[in-house]
């Protein structure tokens, strides 16, 4: 299944999104994580502070479904 | 006195400046205003570079930081008030009385630009007041007024008191009972719930008897290119609308950071006994969104909205309005002293606003209170009949305003977490979480080798604003030691710099407003066509030298021994989660500190050399410390660049 994941700062650096929508799609198994799909395509998890699906929060063992958009957010440069 | 100054202004045409300066002797009530000199404003560029030298040329090394001869300085930078991406800053300054050297604290909101509105770059306050004034400015109209009747009134009491007297387009900068009894780390509140936090800035305008400054301004300021500002501005506005990083900030703020944190093993828990608190998703951002927010709050200019503006009903507490809790609030305030309700932390949010403390150094001090209770060192009687425990809220209210009116033990607190560790003996020390005395800020660097570096070698103390690092402690290894040091000297050079044009650094390092667009609006505003990156950073390292320099010659050399933190940071391993075992030694601590030094142009012992300070354009400063035998031979050649960028993304 597809689906999309966005991301802006460091963590683009490592996704390589589109520039301008600053998202890409991925291809992701039936029933990964979060955390395994972004193992899978070499984005560290551990940049990842959090990660929102119609902005609320999910964490890392979220099973993403079919089209959805996953925004992953680096963590805060220190406030 | 109003009258004198209601005449022409005497600004220059300088352009992006309010144009003029103030000095207020607060003993005589004289009131100065004064152009301000061209070549001062490119030199120090305003907030935290005007502070800066002022500081270091006006108060005398013997001076009290609490006495009539420390001044307090009042300076929005370049970019406050301008049409340029969020330059909404103000930065207030003094001699601190936590760490007895320079001090400054940036506040948000819309105080800053409202000085520039009126004309102002700067307001210089010498002296002690016979009694309690506040600063009234309306545009060229200066008055130093009686502020009996503020007197006493909580930080948010007062404004809102002001607001209802003055009217609701003037805005304040006021402090609390804590500033006006000098708890040193008393801060400067605004805008209802923004504060000046650190240094205790607060207990210097306390301790000059000045209440408040209320400031309304109904001119603009002068821009070199405003349609060039324009295009830039809104470019980066809509760009940055739509990055996938502002959407969270907009629903979440800071407060959506504990749980990373806590994740990470750098959350502070229990006084930094451990870094991972169990229940930490009752005081997330997910709990403050979904149960206490009321609306989203913005300062001057912004389309960010990241503060959260909150109601919180406690049974037995009254129902309170606070902005935050923010991350640094939620961690030490949070589970630093136990919490595990959002509306425990931020009901002692509001507490802490409201008396006038600084909620960081606030939480850290008090939570230090609590393990100190823990151990048995601090007893029942001492606390009035109440306790000091992980999580009530009851006895942190009660601590605090033991430590705001100065009662019994709260003397001790209030005189700053050293002072009380060395009354409380039983070796506490070593568990005080601080540098030089400031509180240290919500991440323990146990986990974080080149974080506790950063708190080991800022200028103001254990503060994450001038260098924060995790990211790259994460990406680099969290027990690697080596070659992180010339990142932390970059760091400490860009961040504060956001603090010297007083704009915020959020939108750099979150949604990636590049600080090149900074220097480009800044030649817009200003007309500087040769502005450039390379003259600000050097700025910033000329900054951090005399800082260096201000504090070596009023607490004594070499710097290497106030560089260490408490033995809790050297000595003990994390116990639990996911930072289990994460431990630093002496060795690694001397490791980092020979790398920093050497990569500042500094001595093994941590002094500056001539030679940096001279190529910096500050024979003079070295003068001043050979003449105190505080100037340092070079360790190591001086680097051409002191500072190493990491990974341009990323910070």
């Amino acid at each position: 299944m597809k689906i999309v994941l966005k991301a802006g700062g460091m963590l683009a650096d490592y996704l390589k999104p589109d520039p301008v929508t600053h998202a890409r799609e991925v291809e992701a198994g039936e029933g990964q994580t979060l955390r395994q799909i972004l193992e899978s395509i070499g984005v560290p998890p551990g940049h990842v502070a959090m990660a929102f699906v119609d902005s609320n929060i999910v964490h890392l063992l979220y099973v993403p479904k079919e089209g959805e958009v996953v925004t992953l957010r680096p963590p805060v440069q220190g406030g | 006195m109003g009258d004198a100054l209601a005449t022409q202004r005497e600004g220059t045409m300088l352009k992006g400046f309010g144009g003029s300066s103030l000095r207020v002797n607060l003993r005589t009530g004289q009131v100065q205003r004064r152009p301000l000199d061209p070549a001062f404003a490119r030199a120090w560029l305003g907030g935290r570079g005007y502070v800066c030298k002022v500081l270091y040329d006006e108060v005398p090394r013997d001076a009290d930081p609490l006495g009539p001869l420390n001044r307090l300085v009042v300076s929005p930078g370049v970019m406050s008030g301008n049409f340029g991406p969020t330059g909404s800053k103000c930065c207030f300054g003094a001699v601190s009385p936590l760490t007895g050297a320079h001090g400054d604290s940036t506040v948000g909101g819309h105080f800053g630009p409202e000085l520039k509105f009126a004309g102002y770059d700067l307001i210089v306050f010498e002296e002690i007041a016979q009694g309690p004034v506040y600063l009234f400015v309306d545009d060229d109209r200066v008055e130093l007024r009686d502020a009996s009747k503020y007197w006493g009134k909580g930080t948010i009491e007062a404004e809102e008191m002001l607001k209802h007297d003055l009217g609701e387009d003037f805005e304040i900068a006021a402090i609390g009972p804590a500033g006006e009894s000098m708890v040193t780390f008393a801060c400067i509140g605004h805008d209802f719930g923004r504060q000046a936090g650190r240094c205790g800035v607060g207990a210097v305008m306390g301790s000059k008897r000045l209440k408040a400054i209320a400031v309304r301004g109904t001119r603009s300021v002068p821009i070199h290119d405003l349609p060039g500002l324009k295009e830039l501005t809104m470019g980066v506005i809509k760009r940055t609308s739509t990055h996938p990083n502002m959407a969270p900030w907009q629903k979440f703020g800071t407060a959506m950071f504990v749980g990373w944190s806590n994740e990470h093993g750098v959350y502070p828990t229990h006084n930094f006994q451990t870094t991972y608190f169990e229940p930490y998703a009752g005081i997330d951002g997910q709990p403050l969104v979904d149960k206490l927010l009321v609306s989203n709050k913005a300062c001057s200019g912004c389309w960010m909205n990241c503060g959260k503006y909150a109601r919180v009903t406690l049974p037995e507490k009254p129902t309170i309005h606070v902005e935050g809790p923010e991350y640094e609030t939620g961690s030490l305030c949070g589970g630093n002293c136990g919490f595990d309700k959002i509306e425990e932390v931020a009901y002692v949010n509001w507490v802490c606003d409201q008396t006038g403390i600084d909620t960081m150094s606030g939480g850290g001090f008090v939570a230090f209170g609590m393990e100190c209770y823990e151990k048995g060192f601090i007893t029942r009687e001492q606390l009035e009949g109440h306790e000091l425990r992980w999580g009530s809220v009851d006895d942190f209210e009660h601590f605090v305003d033991m430590i705001v009116h100065r009662r019994g033990i709260g003397d001790w607190f209030a005189r700053g977490i050293v002072y009380a560790a060395g009354q409380i003996g039983h070796d506490s020390i070593r568990f005080t979480a601080q540098v030089k005395g400031q509180g240290m800020s919500g991440y323990d660097g146990r986990g974080a080798p080149a974080m506790l570096l950063s708190y080991m070698t800022a200028d103001i103390g254990a503060h994450h604003n001038r260098s924060w690092t995790i990211t790259m402690d994460e990406d680099l290894g969290k027990a690697v030691i080596k070659g992180k040091a010339k990142v932390v000297v970059y760091l400490q050079h860009i961040r504060p710099f956001f603090d010297v044009v007083s704009c915020c650094r959020l939108f750099w390092g979150e949604v990636d407003v590049t600080v090149e667009e900074h220097i480009e609006a800044i030649r817009l505003m200003t007309g500087w066509s040769d502005f450039t990156l390379e003259e600000a950073m050097r700025l910033s390292d000329r900054l951090w030298n005399l800082n260096r320099a201000h504090f070596l010659e009023r607490n004594g050399g070499p710097g290497r021994k106030h560089d260490y933190p408490p033995a809790r940071f050297y000595e003990e391993a994390v116990p639990s989660g996911p930072g289990k075992g994460a431990r630093l030694t002496m060795e690694d601590l001397d490791v980092m500190l020979d790398e920093y030094y050497a990569a500042r142009g500094w001595s093994r012992d941590g002094n500056p050399s001539r030679e940096i300070l001279e190529d910096l354009g500050l024979p003079e400063t070295a003068t001043r410390l050979e003449t105190l035998d505080l100037l340092g031979p070079l360790m190591a050649p001086l680097p051409e660049v002191r500072g190493e960028r990491y990974k341009p993304k990323a910070f």
